[in-house]
C-alpha cells in the first residue's frame, strides 16, 4: 500500500502539472492552420536591455506552438552603438532561439539604424533600403520611410502595380496614422504614400516609431498597425481617438500574424505573454474586424 | 491717384526712407518676409498638418525650383558687383585668406556634425552634412554689422560666407543630387546658355529680359536635366549682364535711376524675390514638433562649435603659411565672425530641400532655424571680447 502511494504521488503531480499547463497557458487565438503564412512583427526592438530579451523569450515560447518562419522588423532595430559586438547583444543573442530554428528576419530601417545596416546578412535586406518579396499569397514591401525620395515612390508605384498576389502588405518605420503623444502620425509621408496604397489596393500596413501598440480602424480601407514596443516602451503614451480600434501602452509587445486564404488573423502579445489584442481582417471588399 | 498727388507721395516715401536708418531699412526689406513665412509654416503644420502638406507639396516645385531662381540671382548679383573696383572681391587676392578660412569653416563643422549625430543616436541624419556648410549672407551680414559697424571684418565675413556656400553647393551636387545625374549633357547645355548670354552682351543688349528668358531659361533646363538644383540657373548667367564700373557696396540697393542692366534687373526683381522668400519659408520651414528627436541638436551644436573653431584653426594655419589677416582683424574679431557665420537660415533651408520629405528633413530644418542662436551669441561674444562697437 505504501509503495503504491509512493508511486501514485509523482504520477498525480505530473497529471496536475499537465492539467494546469493546459488550463492556464494562453491559447493562441490564431487558427494555426498547416498551410497558412505565419509571421511575427517587431518594431523599435534593438535596445539590448532586459525587456527586449523578455519579448524575444516570449516570441521563442510562442514559436514552439505557432511555428512562424518569418519576422518583419519595423525599424530602429538597433539603438546606440552598432558595432559587431552590438549586433550580438542587440540581435543575435536575444533572437538566438528563433535564428537557430531557421526563422528569417526581414528588416526595414528606422531613424536610429545606421544606413550601412542594410548589408547586415541576417536582416536579409541584401544591401537595399527598400525591397519586395512574396510569401505564399502575399506580397510584402519593406520601405525606407526615413528617406522617402522620388525614386522610392516610383518603385513603390511600380511594385504594387505589378503585384498579382492576393495580399499586399507594406511595412516601414514611421506610422502614417498614430495616436501616441510622442510622435503621432507622419502626415508628410501619408500625403505621399496613402494615395499609392489606395490606388493599388494595399491591405495592411505595419509601422513602429511610437513605442506603443495601436490598431487603427481601417483608414480609406487600409488596416494600420503601430507595433513599436518590442524593446522600447513609452508607458501611458497613448491618447486614443475615434481612429483607434485597440491599443496597449503598459508594457512591451510584439505581434503574431497568420494569413489563411482571404483572412488575416492577428494577435498582439505583451512581454509577459498576455494577449492584449487579437482579431481577423478579411481581405479587400469584405474587410471586417473583431 | 491724380498726377499732382504722385510727387507728394514720392516725397513722403523718400522722407520715410531717409528717416529709417539704412541698416534697419535693410532688415525691413531683406530679412522680414522669410521669418514671417517660417513662423506661419510652424504654426500651420502643427495645427492643421494635412492642409499644410497638401498646399506646400502643390507649390513646392514652383517655389523651390523656379521662384528661388531670383533670390539666388540677386545673391549672385551682389557677388558679381563685388568683383568690380571698390568691391570686397576686388582684387581677387584679397579673397585668399577668407577662402582658406572657409575650408576650416566647412570641414570642421561637417566632421563634428557627422560625429555628433551618431552620438545623439540618429546616424541616419549624417546624410545631411552639407547643410552644416550653409551661411545666410544677408542675416550674417546684418548681425556682423550690429557688432562691428563698418570694419574690415565685414568683407572678410562676406567672402567667407560666399566661399562656404559655394563649397556647400558643390557638396550638395556631388552627394545629394535631387535627380539622376547627367552631368555631361547638362554641362553642354549650360555652355550653350552661357554662350548665348555672352553673345547678347557682345551684341550690346541692354535689357535683362533676353538674358533672363533666353540664356536663363536654357540654363534652368540644363541644371534641371543634369540633376543639379535649377534654382541656381541664373548664377552662371548674371556675370554676363552689363554692370556698373564700381561696386556701390554689399547689399546696397541700386538707386531707382540706375541704368546698367544688372541694376535694372535688381530693381525689377528685388521685391518679387522677397515674396519668393516668404513662400520659401512657408514651404520649407514647416516642422512638426512630433518629428523632432535628439538629432535635431546635431546641426546647431556642430556649427556653433565648429565654425568659430574651424575659422580660427584655418586662419592660424594660413597665417603660419605666410598669409596676412586684414588690418584690425585678430583672433577676437575672427571669433565673432565665426559666430556670425553660423546662421544658415535661407541657404540652410534651401540645402535641406535636397533631402526628401520626412523626419530627416524636418529635424534638419529645425536645426537650421536653431542656428539663428548664432546671432545673439555673436553679439554676446562681441561684447565679452570687446570688439567693434563694444571696444573701449
Amino acid at each position: 500500500m505504501v509503495s503504491f502511494t509512493r508511486r501514485l504521488i509523482p504520477a498525480l503531480v505530473v497529471i496536475a502539472a499537465i492539467t494546469s499547463a493546459a488550463l492556464f497557458a494562453q491559447p493562441t487565438p490564431l487558427p494555426n492552420r498547416p498551410d497558412s503564412l505565419k509571421f511575427a512583427a517587431i518594431g523599435d526592438n534593438g535596445t539590448g536591455d532586459q525587456p527586449q530579451y523578455d519579448v524575444a523569450k516570449q516570441m521563442a515560447a510562442f514559436h514552439d506552438r505557432f511555428s512562424f518562419d518569418m519576422v518583419i522588423m519595423l525599424g530602429d532595430n538597433m539603438y546606440g552603438g552598432q558595432s559587431p559586438a552590438d549586433f550580438v547583444t542587440k540581435f543575435e543573442r536575444p533572437y538566438a532561439t528563433l535564428l537557430r530554428a531557421g526563422v528569417k528576419f526581414q528588416a526595414s530601417l528606422g531613424n536610429h539604424d545606421r544606413p550601412e545596416n542594410v548589408s547586415y546578412g541576417p536582416y536579409n535586406m541584401n544591401g537595399r533600403r527598400y525591397y519586395s518579396y512574396v510569401r505564399n499569397n502575399a506580397r510584402f514591401l519593406a520601405l525606407d520611410s526615413t528617406q522617402m525620395d522620388p525614386a522610392q515612390l516610383e518603385w513603390i508605384e511600380n511594385s504594387l502595380g505589378s503585384a498579382r498576389e492576393d495580399w499586399k502588405i507594406c511595412y516601414f518605420h514611421h506610422p502614417l496614422y498614430s495616436n501616441a503623444n510622442r510622435h503621432g502620425s507622419a502626415v508628410d509621408l501619408r500625403i505621399l504614400l496613402e494615395p499609392i496604397f489606395i490606388r493599388h489596393g494595399v491591405d495592411v500596413v505595419f509601422s513602429g516609431h511610437d513605442h506603443v501598440y495601436e490598431r487603427l480602424k481601417p483608414q480609406q480601407g487600409i488596416h494600420y498597425f503601430v507595433s513599436g514596443s518590442a524593446g522600447q516602451l513609452r508607458k501611458g503614451n497613448m491618447s486614443p481617438t475615434d481612429q483607434t480600434a485597440a491599443y496597449f501602452d503598459q508594457d512591451q509587445s510584439f505581434m503574431l500574424v497568420e494569413i489563411a486564404g482571404a483572412d488575416m488573423f492577428f494577435q498582439a502579445i505583451s512581454r509577459t505573454g498576455k494577449t492584449v489584442d487579437s482579431g481577423v481582417i478579411r481581405r479587400q471588399t469584405t474587410r471586417s474586424q473583431q | 491717384m491724380t498726377d499732382d498727388t504722385r510727387p507728394h507721395r514720392r516725397l513722403r516715401g523718400r522722407a520715410l526712407r531717409t528717416a529709417v536708418p539704412r541698416l534697419s531699412r535693410f532688415a525691413l526689406e531683406h530679412l522680414l518676409l522669410l521669418p514671417i513665412g517660417a513662423a506661419i509654416a510652424l504654426v500651420w503644420v502643427n495645427g492643421a498638418p494635412e492642409s499644410y502638406y497638401r498646399f506646400t507639396y502643390a507649390i513646392a516645385f514652383a517655389v523651390n525650383d523656379v521662384a528661388m531662381v531670383f533670390f539666388f540671382a540677386l545673391m549672385a548679383k551682389e557677388v558679381v558687383e563685388s568683383t568690380a573696383p571698390g568691391g570686397v572681391l576686388h582684387p581677387w587676392r584679397r579673397a585668399l585668406l577668407p577662402v582658406v578660412a572657409s575650408v576650416g569653416a566647412t570641414v570642421v563643422p561637417a566632421l563634428i556634425y557627422i560625429w555628433i549625430v551618431g552620438v545623439l543616436d540618429e546616424p541616419m541624419l549624417a546624410v545631411g552634412w552639407p547643410v552644416s556648410l550653409a551661411t545666410d549672407l544677408a542675416v550674417s551680414y546684418f548681425v556682423a554689422r550690429q557688432v562691428f559697424r563698418p570694419h574690415p571684418a565685414i568683407p572678410f565675413l562676406l567672402l567667407l560666407a560666399i566661399a562656404s556656400d559655394a563649397l556647400g553647393f558643390v557638396a550638395l551636387a556631388l552627394f545629394n543630387p535631387t535627380r539622376d545625374l547627367h552631368l555631361a549633357g547638362g554641362a553642354l547645355l549650360l555652355a550653350i546658355a552661357m554662350s548665348i548670354a555672352g553673345g547678347l552682351r557682345q551684341a550690346g543688349v541692354k535689357s535683362f529680359w533676353p538674358y533672363l528668358i533666353g540664356a536663363g531659361g536654357l540654363s534652368w533646363c540644363a541644371l534641371y536635366w543634369s540633376g543639379l538644383h535649377p534654382a541656381l540657373a541664373l548664377v552662371p548667367i548674371l556675370p554676363f549682364l552689363p554692370h556698373a564700373g564700381r561696386d556701390p557696396g554689399f547689399f546696397v540697393d541700386a538707386p531707382p535711376g540706375a541704368r546698367d542692366t544688372l541694376s535694372r534687373f535688381e530693381i525689377w526683381w528685388r521685391y518679387p524675390a522677397q515674396v519668393a522668400l516668404f513662400f520659401f519659408g512657408l514651404v520649407n520651414a514647416g516642422v512638426p514638433m512630433g518629428a523632432l528627436e535628439n538629432g535635431t541638436w546635431g546641426l546647431p551644436i556642430a556649427v556653433l562649435v565648429g565654425k568659430p573653431l574651424g575659422i580660427l584653426l584655418a586662419a592660424g594655419v594660413a597665417v603660419a603659411a605666410g598669409l596676412h589677416l586684414p588690418h584690425k582683424v585678430g583672433w577676437r574679431e575672427l571669433t565673432v565672425v565665426g559666430f556670425s557665420s553660423t546662421i544658415g537660415f535661407s541657404v540652410g533651408l534651401f540645402f535641406c530641400t535636397a533631402l526628401p520629405p520626412g523626419q530627416l528633413r524636418s529635424e534638419l530644418s529645425m536645426g537650421v532655424l536653431l542656428t539663428l542662436a548664432g546671432a545673439p551669441l555673436a553679439v554676446l561674444c562681441g561684447r565679452l571680447l570687446r570688439v567693434g562697437r563694444f571696444s573701449p
